[in-house]
């Protein structure tokens, strides 16, 4: 067969390649929560960099932080007593994430209740709150596929740390804190 | 100009519109809008990574990284060119630099090339070509400056450029890329 056959063959196969391939899984739920990340740490730059003093009173941080804490702690008490029990009542990874968000819930209800009736620095934290909120619903969709997959539920613990951080950030900036 | 050139100018134009309005939304920070240009775009930064890296995990990955870089980089987009030729510069750029950060050490260390693929002969097949197959067995480096130059149309200057390697390694290895396929395609 001819050289000449090869470069003729070569280029007519390279002309059929399809110009587009989608990929086996979406993607799109892995770089929504990047982007979010990446927003969140551009603001806390913003703030870090911010040019006001702090305050006395930081109280309600700290009534803040037990509440993390006492989650925190519930949740690996939690996971610690599902490892102990039968494998046959070992928790699964569906379960896993039912105890995150309902913890979630509670401790992102409990903080609202504590700031509310409170002026938020910005306008559009319930906005950005929400972006969350679907960052989460996009990541336990996937869980849904792969429910023992570790990378999806930490970064299912970072959005919900990330609502967190944004709630009280808002209403308690880390100027304010002494 | 006859009145089928006349259509096809207008829908030409009415997507460049649209295409234009959409990059102006993303560009002001609209993500919905992105979302849009993701679906619009992922088959082509897709199929651009899996060639580039001959896996599919490895190319979603490069191509998740892709859409991560490709918002805080598409302000950089001046609308010289075409957008879709544009992101394939970007495409192309940030999938290499994923790949070198993805090699092992032993490989950085000892420069050793994946030739499991290139010492396989693959069976010369007298009928069909599977041509995408044949260019993801190539090894990294020529598999990486064929994809370039032959399928994305790069020169040897620019891939030399893009790969930190001589313009006459690029030459070299497309060279050889083109005698492996001679080869596995049945023509050597």
């Amino acid at each position: 067969m001819h050289k000449q056959d090869f470069e003729q063959l070569l280029q007519e196969q390279l002309a059929t390649l399809d110009e587009h391939k989608q990929p086996e899984r979406d993607l799109w739920p892995g770089i929504e929560l990047a982007l979010v990340k990446q927003h969140d740490e551009a603001r806390n730059v913003h703030y870090l960099n911010g040019t006001a003093q702090p305050s006395k009173n930081n109280h309600t941080r700290e009534v803040s932080k037990l509440v993390i804490l006492a989650a925190a702690i519930a949740v690996i008490a939690l996971v610690s007593w599902k490892s102990l029990v039968p494998s046959e009542q070992m928790i699964t990874g569906d379960e896993l994430v039912a105890a995150l968000s309902a913890q979630h819930e509670e401790q992102k209800s409990a903080l609202l209740v504590q700031y509310q009736g409170q002026t938020a620095l910005t306008q559009n934290w319930q906005q950005q709150l929400a972006e969350l909120d679907s960052a989460a619903v996009a990541i336990k969709k996937a869980l849904e596929n792969e429910p023992n997959n570790m990378a999806l539920l930490k970064m299912l613990q970072s959005v919900h740390q990330q609502q967190i951080n944004l709630i009280e950030r808002v209403h308690s900036p880390k100027w304010s804190q002494a | 100009m006859t009145e089928y050139s006349n259509v096809v100018a207008a829908k030409h134009k009415f997507a460049t519109d649209e295409e234009r309005q959409l990059l102006l939304a993303v560009k002001n920070g609209n993500r919905q809008a992105y979302h849009q240009l993701y679906h619009q775009y992922i088959g082509q930064v897709y199929a651009l990574c899996y060639r580039l890296t001959a896996d599919r995990s490895l190319a979603e990955d490069a191509a998740q990284e892709v859409f991560i870089q490709l918002w805080r980089k598409i302000g950089d987009y001046s609308e010289q060119s075409k957008f879709s030729t544009w992101l394939h510069t970007v495409t192309s750029n940030i999938t290499i630099s994923y790949i070198r950060k993805q090699r092992g050490w032993v490989q950085r260390m000892f420069n050793i090339e994946d030739s499991s693929a290139a010492n396989h002969i693959a069976e010369p097949s007298a009928g069909e070509v599977d041509i995408e197959k044949y260019v993801t067995r190539l090894p990294e480096r020529a598999r990486i400056v064929f994809v370039l130059h032959a399928i994305e149309g790069y020169r040897h200057e620019d891939i030399a450029q893009m790969t930190n390697m001589a313009v006459g390694s690029s030459k070299a290895q497309f060279h050889r890329a083109k005698k492996l396929l001679e080869e596995w395609m049945g023509y050597a």
